[in-house]
């Protein structure tokens, strides 16, 4: 094994009553591709950020070269070599990607043109194709990651990092990144990459180290033949009993074909979306002639990759948004530009894509949340009939597997898991439930988690509910639904049943070309 | 009609009235495009009337005093960018409270210092004309005979707007409005460009104002502003956040304010207080979103 490049030992990061890092040890050595393993939550962005100098750590100690690292914040590590490609991107939108690159590296009078050639010597050499004079909102998710990309690599770093570079990528995207690693890493370069999927791990990594609870739990050095080592240490449980959903979140198994499920396609249209367009404040077409049919007991996944229309069409579904034309009805209701309160009456439940902002309030206990909409049924005389209203909420945490202290614990003391778990309850218990819009419902979640949210889901579809499930994560989609509508731009690109076989056809329609 | 001599006079008193809206508005630019909603322009540019004026007075120079009003004005746009940066204050509450805070201080300096005196002549600036310019038949000395702070505040207009669009100083000022995500990673620190920015406003504010007290009419009174930082923040929005955009706002209000001189002389019958709603209203619909389309930096008033 060649030399180590960074090490670290024994490092310990506390926020508070919470261990983030306990004790982790990990070295990454020049020319290597190490792939650092986790469920969300189990520490991997913390690590990266104190590699990264952003936080400190509490205990233990870095070392880069052999000499001791202490950064005291990210210019200590960019002036010794690291870069990192954060989860959530940091570019200028209204700039080019030029003047991207150049802010924070120049003085004085800026040279574009030289930084330009600059970028057309990057792109050629680790073929990294970018425009240097298109302004960044024009780009697509893709190009923004390699414009991140390049700005580590104008630093001639000796480590990069790349956090969860893949999540927001479409499956051609992905091949394309890990050749870029490879690239890098040929060049001497250490790679750290971060992910949760392990079929990126199978493909690019020649280590890795699995985290979880904030621990090392696994090492390997063979990380594409050891996968099930790996996935038993990242969520301790054997493999046999992890549902389809769960394997496909983490890009481990191709889902169950949905010819099964799709066999008897029901007739019976639950809610109908006719024609819906929507223009927003600037004038931009977000959603253009939307037009698709829920069928009694049908799950429909709608892909893409975000920001094509799937937010402004849940948010016109729930209420919160007015379409500038077409129609949304629900059994034959006319639910079109009506608010959240009419919408939920005509038997919507929504379960909402940002959960803190729109879902719940997060200040206010687990009952509270869960029965806010129905307070009248327990109250009498204007008075909250506090004792029953705890009781039907213990009941329905029991039934959800929401596990809190109580039904007076307050909302945001409660795992990300558990809080969507909690909205679920809620919206899943509508007396006259009949249509499900479901935005992104597992992101954030552990495995776990992931498997109850749509073990829920799926038992309600057996109730005869009809589903709109939008998700970023296809492999999720073609686990649980039963057709699958692809977004680009606002627009439909194509349909077709969820079956894995029809995945590089998903592909393909996501980056806009009809299949 | 109108004769050559009254446009060369309207054009003139325009330039003239709106220069110290462009300098505050200027200043305003920055420190928006940095990220921070400076609603104390009009606070700044009474302080630098009030001090420059005093400084003149007191030394008999009018170069001690314009010196006098910028240095008078650090204590307050530092005071205002420790609240908007580092306590994280609401900008729009803690600029006004700094506008009422100054024209109390102002107040009572004034009644003070100048009590009894208060119709002494304060030493002023003297106008100049460019050579050439002002031998322009008709035109040469109504319009281009000007104090030169009015030259000054366009030399610094054009010297923004290129640092703006063609340095590392810009990049930064406008990323900070724009991304401040984005300079962090960078390693650049968002904090100091916008103290920095916010400085910047303090002393074009001030210059504006010395402009306003020693340099167009040579005294110093009670709130003299009257509002004029409030139209040079409202320039800003009216330019739409764009350097050349924001000029001409502030030329367009201040051609609204010659017109109150200019209309009743040459006869035209509109109640004055029309006339001088005029500036005002236009700045109304300019913050009303009535003009254009608006695009604001993502990160103004958003504390870092």
């Amino acid at each position: 094994m060649p030399d180590s490049l960074l090490t670290l030992t024994g490092v310990t990061k506390r926020f508070g009553a919470l261990t983030a890092l306990n004790a982790v040890s990990l070295d990454i050595a020049p020319g290597e591709i190490h792939c650092l393993l986790g469920e969300n939550g189990a520490g991997k962005s913390t690590l990266c950020n104190v590699i990264f100098g952003i936080h400190p750590p509490d205990e233990g100690v870095m070392s880069l070269n052999g000499v001791p690292y202490r950064p005291a914040g990210p210019a200590d590590a960019l002036r010794l070599g690291i870069a990192m490609v954060h989860q959530h991107f940091s570019l200028v939108p209204d700039l080019t990607v030029v003047d991207n690159l150049l802010l924070g590296q120049a003085r004085g009078i800026l040279d574009r043109r030289a930084c330009a050639v600059r970028v057309e010597e990057l792109s050629a050499e680790y073929g990294l194709a970018l425009a240097p004079f298109a302004r960044i909102q024009d780009l697509s998710v893709g190009e923004r990651q390699r414009v991140e990309i390049v700005k580590c690599l104008m630093r001639n770093p000796r480590l990069l990092v790349l956090d969860e570079p893949t999540a927001v990528l479409l499956p051609p995207e992905i091949a394309a990144l890990i050749d870029v690693c490879r690239r890098v890493a040929a060049r001497g370069c250490g790679v750290m990459l971060v992910t949760h999927k392990l079929a990126e791990i199978k493909s690019a990594a020649t280590r890795a180290t699995v985290l979880r609870g904030g621990k090392t739990v696994a090492v390997s050095s063979n990380p594409a033949e050891e996968i099930g080592v790996l996935v038993r240490a990242m969520i301790q449980r054997e493999l046999g009993p992890l549902g389809h959903a769960a394997e496909a979140a983490l890009g481990l198994s191709d889902p169950t074909p949905a010819e099964a499920r799709a066999a008897e396609r029901p007739h019976d249209i639950v809610a109908q979306i006719d024609g819906l367009s929507f223009l927003d404040s600037q004038g931009v077409k977000r959603l253009d002639n939307v037009t698709i049919e829920i069928g009694r007991g049908e799950i429909v996944g709608i892909a893409g990759v975000e920001g094509n229309g799937q937010s402004e069409l849940s948010a016109i579904l729930s209420g919160m948004l007015r379409p500038t034309g077409g129609l949304f009805s629900v059994q034959n209701t006319d639910l079109t530009g009506r608010g959240p309160h009419d919408v939920t009456a005509a038997g919507v439940g929504i379960v909402p894509e940002d959960r803190h902002a729109v879902g719940c309030v997060t200040a206010m206990s687990v009952a509270e949340n869960m029965f806010l909409g129905r307070l009248r049924a327990f109250s009498r005389f204007g008075l909250l009939r506090r004792a029953a209203f705890h009781r039907a909420a213990a009941d329905l945490m029991q039934r959800f597997d929401v596990r809190a202290s109580g039904p007076g614990a307050a909302f945001s003391s409660l795992s990300g898991g558990n809080q969507q778990k909690a909205v679920l309850a809620r919206e899943l218990t509508l007396s006259n439930l009949a249509f499900l819009v479901a935005a992104q419902p597992t992101r954030g979640l552990d495995v776990g988690a992931v498997e109850a949210v749509y073990g829920h889901i799926r038992e309600a579809c057996r109730r005869g509910v009809g589903v709109l499930l939008i998700s970023s994560e296809l492999d999720e989609l073609l686990a649980v639904a039963d057709r699958i509508v692809v977004f680009y731009r606002g627009r439909i690109v194509g349909s077709c049943p969820a079956s894995p076989a029809y995945r590089e056809r998903i592909g393909v329609m996501m980056s806009g070309q009809p299949a | 009609m109108i004769s050559a001599e009254s446009a060369a006079v309207f054009i003139g008193s325009s330039i003239r009235l709106a220069t110290p809206l462009l300098m505050g508005g200027i200043g305003e630019l920055v420190s928006e495009r940095a990220g921070v909603l400076n609603m104390s322009v009009e606070g700044m540019m009474l302080t630098g009337a009030f001090a420059g004026a005093v400084g003149s007075w007191a030394t008999g120079q009018p170069i001690l005093g314009l010196a006098f009003g910028l240095l008078a004005v650090l204590p307050v746009a530092l005071l205002q960018a420790w609240l908007s940066n580092t306590l994280r204050a609401n900008q729009i509450v803690s600029g006004i409270g700094i506008n009422i805070l100054v024209l109390g201080a102002t107040t009572l300096g004034y009644r003070e210092i100048f009590g009894e005196r208060s119709s002494d002549e304060i030493p002023g600036f003297g106008k100049w004309a460019p050579p050439f310019l002002g031998d322009i038949p008709v035109f040469g000395q109504a319009v281009f005979l000007q104090v030169w702070i009015v030259y000054l505040g366009l030399a610094i207009a054009i010297g923004t707007a290129l640092v703006l669009r063609f340095t590392a100083i810009g990049l930064a000022v406008h990323a900070a409005g724009m991304e401040p995500r984005a300079v962090d990673k960078s390693g650049l620190s968002v904090r100091g460009i916008r103290y920095g920015a916010v400085t910047f406003t303090g002393l074009m504010s001030a210059l504006g104002g010395t402009f306003l007290s020693i340099g167009d009419i040579h005294t110093f009174t009670e709130g003299m502003t009257r509002g004029a930082g409030y139209l040079a923040i409202a320039a800003v929005i009216f330019g739409n956040w764009r350097i050349g955009r924001t000029i001409g706002a502030c030329l367009l209000f201040g051609a609204a304010t010659a017109l109150q001189f200019q209309l009743p002389a040459m006869g035209v019958d509109i109640p004055n207080a029309l006339l001088i709603m005029l500036p005002y209203l236009l700045a109304f619909l300019a913050v009303a979103g009535l003009v254009g389309r608006q695009s604001a930096p993502a990160s103004l008033t958003v504390p870092w």
